[in-house]
């Protein structure tokens, strides 16, 4: 819009100003003076070259042919020459198979382990564990009650096994990623050159799809259970990466700096003051590890590594909402025991409880606690065994599938159509698909391949800086090579739909909450529960209430990525500065006029990052919308993957990679804030 | 005033070692420069610039600039100066925790600079131990294993750190405290478990690096006692970095007033306050009260007649507050004996022209 | 500085030694084929995402742990991946094929991992599909001369204003696209994406009795409760589908086939054995098919049910 007032409409001008020349020199040198003209001006100058060019050479209308790269074939081809290497070739014989029968034989070490706890075993190390990470106390009493009812309810829905399964990938896969994760971010720690290397490649992972893990995993290592730990490994390894260097980063250095003076060398330092000091970052990175975990071993169920996943998928080839259901909230409730155990340890590191302990109640502490915890397992796990119950007893097991189908129906039936003036979801879907997304996505493809260009050139120079726009316009341009051009902007209208809707809603709700403290206490235990139930269970529903479509698709994504949105709008509107807040309403300002004046303007930039985290969470169900007919990119990963199609797969996950990079660069608002402040 | 009276300032090096001991730091020409290339500064020809023209020509700070002490076995050396004056690089400088760009640097006549990692080491474990501003304690120990940590890191087996560690705990009155975490502790005492981790790996000398200015005043004053108790009793070597004036006069021996990186003065309590070397000391020094500064050996004319022999008497140490305090009681000129001898006199109108900061006038017989 | 070299330093030196102990444990990595838990006497079968495989699966899971005294273990994965597993010997057998040329070309005939294991007894039929009530109103909707004529009836908002042809899971085998565009039909394919997915919006549809146009085959379990009639395609004739891009024709009736491992065929003993005699008909699939997913059973309760009533059946597999 800037840009306009450097050739203004002659007419106006000379209305308003009969002098124009000198005012006009004006203008425009304050328009190099500003920021934001100081960027524009030299990116107008070089589209008014480029473009032309670009035009002339390759026209206007979609991706240029000419500027496509064929990768498909050579993909394949590399697809092609794994299935015949695969058991001949040295590189996996002596390299790779090892890894792929160290992950099966840890993965099954682990589950005869839990088999022969027996459940009662099992249940009691469980709670006996979480009671001493949450301090034998009243906190610790409480943490060891949930794990109790959390591994009853799964055993009462019949899915104690599964569960077993899960956990048994989980443990090996989040060991794996913990260590690696800590050796990773004790490198980026301590070395800055490692950290800068390392940057780029997690901010890369956070946008990529767990989908495009699998495909060349599977590829790899074949269907199984080392394809799926390797994918939930690689998954799960960023947060406990980031969260290591960032504690050993923001080490106290008064406390480092004491460590040297005493003489302390490299190795004291590290083991007696910088790790310590970062132990509280780096059990909120386990704790972030292992919800990344959970989330994808379900995925990966699909590539046949059993457990939770197989049986969610089992329930849905028959459409058993119920039975799907079933298998999924075992999930929610690993996620529950797991992240307040750790949450409960992580407050226990903060806390400053006196450690004076004498006579009986020492025995509570320290490291005869854990011998005592240790003791009750293996005595819960004899007795157990004794007891001959290692199996979860059949009839203890109680069928949710009935009534939840039931519900299903219900409300599917009434919701579709024909409902009195709201029209039902049919009506919306198809209303969406009309008025949104349609005219969205043809206009995206009439529009120009420069344009476009130019387009994501200016968002992410207006939010960042030179680099910003550099990394977006590769990344649209990467998308034209790949030769997915229409399928990339058919994905994007939808994720552009979707946005809107998340951010519609997302906004709503969390003013809403952060302004009833009710709404937000039952919201955030709906919301919680919605992001972690593993998205295929609300796939039917999804259907039946909205058709196999791309608002299908949609609706998954915003039901994937509102309660992020949600919670980060809250607590940013909840944190804003009570003396403003205080003056605002000193001053008689309503509520609304509180709201509108005083706490949007401040939670700006909360509110910034809940759409860059929308952009991200949506992208990242891409793939699931391939399941529900969302077609484009997403039905072409699931393709990849369903056909063992390397080339098509992989390219449509790049192609999505590469749309992440893009939408989180023009809405990330840290590069340019950092850049003027 | 005139700048006649003012004696030896600064002081040289070499003039302080007159008891025939061997310094414990010895300092000569030492620089620290922040930057680019800043090994090429000492002794080039922007060395003379000042601090913001050196930073415009050559994008390099200079936080300590050519500077020569020693510190004596068993004085506490005081180094003060406002914030940015450098005074904290200099005091980093004498352990390498910050590595001098130029100079010498010698510890009991071991050259510093020229130690290995091993030396050095070796240096900061038992020799030389810190106390610093912001505590650096560790949140996650208890007092007693905070206390015993440079023992630990010496490689002293646990039981016998521990008994070590509860000694010093004791001699700074912490007893009692010794299972809680710092985060339990107000800040004197943790200030206290600071000094005490330093105290506990018995060093020749304790570096002290602002230690009491995150304190409130009056457990500021506290801690200002122990440390005078400490030194008293243990007769330890000290450098003490502080911008409090009054913190510095009250503990220190000698002073180091430092300005942009540089030894503006250096010289006792008594001679910054009564000689300040230039417009920018005379400015620190006007607020403080001479007369607990000055001693009667300054302010004190020859005794006329029988005055010598005469009346109330006081050591040449004393400060004139107290030498007030006497000749108010005595109601006469009070006599400044030394070894018995009679060797000044020090009447109403001497205190009371320490006490304005005029000079007193000719002596009248 | 120093701090960040000897990092490096440490870092290097560690990955070394891991890469040393690595090639010191040399000699070549066992190549997969590893026996599960419970030795000799085990089984993997793979389960495909469809019923009527689940069914088979089933009974010859239950037959195999109580009368033969094995333990199967079942492996859920989509049918490319289970041929490549296959190869690599991570499972023993696929009891339904519907038919992967490609596939039989790599592993059958070039790397033969992998060997014939005979008929299932099952004809499998693909085709594109009508809802009964529709079909009643207009019985010559069943012509695919006359689709077009009915376009307008199955248009979405998804079709872009053309009819719409409902598409199931990627997996499955489909010309569509193809003979869509040589017979020069008013139509689009949307791709469901997963067959749950299809399911639903048919059942959706027929409870609205909304009239709609979708790729099915037979036996599916569906069939027993939603009728659907087929549209007649140009008749397949053998070699007409040789050129994918130039397909005019229906899809054939394949007798769908089971696949063995190589070494399992050979070394499976009783169970190999057992599987290879097993053959039932499309009704018999259809009865277990039905039972686990219109009455909801466990596959297991489903099987035990089928084994107990049609003991003479079965007991003609045993080895």
């Amino acid at each position: 819009m800037s840009v306009t007032t450097t050739a203004p409409d002659k007419t106006s001008l000379e209305k308003r100003d009969p002098d124009g020349a000198p005012r006009r020199a004006g203008g425009l040198k304050a328009l190099l003076t500003h920021p934001l003209g100081r960027k524009l001006v030299p990116l107008t100058a070089l589209a008014a070259v480029l473009i032309p060019i670009a035009a002339v050479l390759w026209g206007s209308g979609a991706w240029p042919s000419e500027l496509s790269h064929d990768v498909k074939a050579p993909l394949d081809s590399v697809n092609q020459w794994i299935i015949d290497n695969r058991d001949t070739h040295p590189l996996f014989l002596y390299f790779l198979l090892y890894f792929s029968n160290a992950a099966t034989d840890s993965v099954d070490a682990v589950y005869n382990l839990l088999d022969s706890l027996g459940w009662i075993g099992v249940t009691a190390t469980a709670v006996l564990f979480a009671w001493r990470a949450g301090g034998l106390g009243r906190a610790g009493l409480k943490v060891a009650g949930i794990t109790l009812g959390a591994f009853a309810v799964c055993g009462l829905l019949g899915m104690w096994d599964p569960t077993m399964i899960t956990l048994a990938l989980m443990v090996v896969a989040v060991a794996v990623s913990a260590v690696l994760g800590a050796l990773l971010g004790l490198a980026a720690g301590l070395s800055e050159r490692f950290n800068r290397m390392l940057r780029p490649v997690l901010d890369t992972m956070q946008v990529m799809p767990a989908f495009s893990y699998l495909l060349p995993m599977v590829l790899i290592f074949g269907p199984g259970t080392p394809a799926a730990l390797f994918s939930t490994v690689i998954y799960a390894v960023p947060p406990m990466t980031r969260l290591t260097a960032l504690g050993l980063r923001g080490a106290d250095p008064a406390v480092l700096e004491a460590s040297s003076s005493l003489g302390a060398s490299f190795w004291q330092r590290l083991l007696t003051a910088r790790l310590p000091l970062a132990r509280k970052q780096m059990l909120l990175g386990l704790n972030q590890t292992i919800m990344m975990a959970l989330s994808m071993v379900v995925i990966a169920s699909i590539v046949g590594a059993g457990g939770l996943g197989e049986e969610v998928f089992t329930a849905l080839s028959t459409t058993d909402v119920g039975k799907a259901l079933a298998a999924g909230l075992p999930i929610v409730l690993i996620a529950v025991w797991l992240d307040r155990t750790t949450a409960a340890a992580g407050e226990r590191f903060g806390a400053t409880a006196a450690a004076e302990a004498t006579g009986a109640r020492r025995l509570l502490h320290g490291w005869r606690a854990w011998a005592l915890v240790t003791a009750g397992a293996v005595v819960a796990a004899v007795a157990g065994r004794l007891a001959g119950a290692t199996l979860w007893p059949e009839a203890w097991v109680y069928e949710i599938s009935t009534p939840v189908n039931k519900f299903q129906e219900w409300i599917t039936n009434n919701l579709y159509q024909d409902v009195p003036v709201l029209g039902g979801t049919k009506v919306w879907a198809d209303h969406i698909t009309e008025w949104m997304i349609n005219p969205l996505r043809d206009g995206l493809l009439d529009a120009p391949w420069w344009l476009l260009l130019l387009l994501v050139a200016v968002l992410a120079l207006l939010v960042g800086t030179w680099g910003t726009a550099l990394t977006a316009v590769l990344a649209m341009a990467a998308v034209g090579v790949l030769g997915v051009w229409p399928k990339t902007l058919d994905t994007l209208s939808q994720v552009l739909v979707g946005l809107a809707l998340t951010l519609l809603l997302g906004f709503a709700i969390g003013i809403l909450a952060a302004r009833v403290g009710w709404v937000e206490r039952w919201l955030r235990l709906v919301l919680d529960v919605l992001q972690t139930l593993p998205q295929f269970v609300y796939l039917i529903p999804v259907v039946a209430l909205m058709g196999v479509g791309r608002v299908a698709a949609i609706t998954a994504a915003v039901a994937y990525a509102l309660p992020a949105v949600v919670r980060i709008t809250t607590q940013g509107i909840k944190e804003v500065d009570p003396a403003a807040l205080e003056a605002a309403r000193s001053m008689g300002a309503s509520g609304a006029q509180q709201l509108r004046q005083v706490q949007l303007p401040l939670a700006r930039p909360a509110l910034l990052v809940a759409v860059n985290q929308g952009v991200v969470l949506v992208l990242a169900v891409v793939v699931v919308g391939g399941l529900v007919g969302g077609g484009a990119l997403g039905y072409d990963v699931v393709f990849g993957l369903a056909r063992g199609e390397l080339g098509v797969g992989l390219v449509a996950g790049a192609a999505i990679v590469c749309l992440g990079l893009v939408l989180d660069r023009v809405t990330q608002p840290t590069a340019a804030t950092r850049k003027e402040s | 005033m005139s700048a006649t009276l003012v004696p030896e300032t600064p002081e040289t090096p070499e003039k302080s070692e007159n008891n025939g001991k061997a310094p414990v730091f010895s300092v000569r020409g030492l620089w620290k420069v922040f930057g680019p290339k800043a090994d090429r500064i000492p002794g080039s020809a922007e060395a003379g610039l000042s601090a913001e023209e050196l930073r415009a020509r050559t994008g390099c700070t200079a936080a300590v600039r050519d500077v020569s002490f020693d510190v004596q076995p068993g004085e506490v050396f005081v180094v003060m100066g406002l914030s940015g004056s450098g005074k904290s690089t200099l005091v980093r400088c004498l352990t390498r925790l910050i590595e001098p760009t130029a100079g010498e640097l010698s510890i009991d006549g071991e050259d510093v600079l020229g130690m290995d990692r091993n030396r050095l080491r070796d240096l900061r474990r038992h020799r030389a131990a810190m106390v610093f501003q912001h505590f650096g304690l560790l949140p996650h120990r208890s007092v007693l294993d905070n206390v015993a940590y440079g023992l630990e890191i010496q490689g002293v087996g646990k039981a016998e750190r521990r008994a070590r560690a509860a000694k010093v705990i004791e001699k700074v009155g912490l007893t009692g405290l010794e299972r809680r975490r710092p985060g339990q502790l107000s800040g004197g005492q943790q200030q206290r478990v600071g000094l005490a981790r330093a105290l506990a790996v018995d060093p020749e000398v304790l570096l002290f690096d602002e230690p009491f200015s995150a304190l409130d005043p009056l457990i500021r004053r506290d801690m200002q006692e122990e440390v005078i108790r400490l030194h008293r009793e243990e007769g330890r070597t000290m450098v003490f970095i502080t911008h409090d004036l009054s913190e510095a006069l009250r503990l220190g021996d000698r002073i180091a007033l430092m300005r942009d990186g540089g030894i503006v003065q250096l010289g006792t309590p008594e001679e910054i306050v009564d000689s300040p070397a230039d417009d920018y000391v005379r400015d620190f020094v006007r607020d403080v009260p001479r007369e607990q500064v000055i001693t009667v050996r300054k302010a004190m004319r020859p005794a006329n007649g029988d005055e010598a022999t005469d009346g109330a008497s006081v050591a040449p140490g004393v400060t004139v507050a107290e030498a007030i305090e006497v000749a108010a009681r005595s109601g006469g000129p009070v006599r400044v004996v030394e070894n018995g001898r009679c060797i000044g006199i020090v009447d109403h109108q001497r205190l009371l022209a320490v006490v304005a900061g005029v000079e007193a006038g000719v002596v009248p017989a | 500085m120093m701090n960040s070299k000897r990092v490096r330093r440490t870092l290097v030196a560690a990955t070394g030694a891991v890469g040393l102990v690595a090639l010191s444990a040399c000699g070549a990595a066992d190549t997969g084929k590893k026996n599960e838990v419970g030795g000799d006497k085990a089984v993997t079968l793979t389960v495909p995402s469809w019923v009527g495989a689940e069914a088979n699966v089933a009974v010859a899971k239950y037959i195999l742990e109580k009368e033969l005294g094995y333990k199967v273990h079942t492996k859920q994965m989509g049918e490319v991946l289970a041929w490549d597993a296959l190869s690599k010997g991570d499972i023993d057998g696929i009891l339904e094929d519907w038919g992967h040329p490609k596939q039989e070309k790599q592993y059958l005939n070039g790397k033969k991992t992998v060997v014939k294991g005979g008929d299932l007894g099952v004809t499998g039929h693909i085709g594109w599909y009508v809802p009964k009530y529709f079909a009643d109103k207009h019985p010559d909707v069943t012509d695919w001369k006359n689709l077009n004529k009915y376009a307008e009836d199955f248009k979405t908002s998804e079709s872009g204003g053309k009819g719409q042809l409902l598409e199931g899971s990627p997996d499955y085998v489909t010309n569509d696209d193809a003979i869509i565009k040589n017979l020069k039909l008013d139509l689009k394919t949307v791709y469901a994406g997963n067959e749950s997915s299809q399911i639903t919006q048919i059942k959706q549809n027929v409870k609205n009795k909304t009239p709609f146009l979708t790729y099915w085959w037979t036996p599916q379990w569906l069939n027993n409760q939603v009728d659907m009639v087929e549209v007649k395609l140009p008749e397949y004739k053998t070699g007409c589908d040789a050129d994918p891009k130039k397909i005019t024709c229906a899809y054939p009736k394949t007798p769908l086939q089971k696949y063995f491992n190589a070494d399992f065929a050979k070394n499976g003993g009783k169970a190999a054995k057992f599987l290879k005699n097993f053959k039932w008909t499309t009704e018999q699939q259809n009865e277990v098919a039905g039972m686990i997913a219109g009455d909801k059973m466990s596959a297991d309760a489903a099987a035990k049910k089928w084994v107990d009533e049609n003991k003479p059946t079965w007991e003609k597999w045993l080895p």
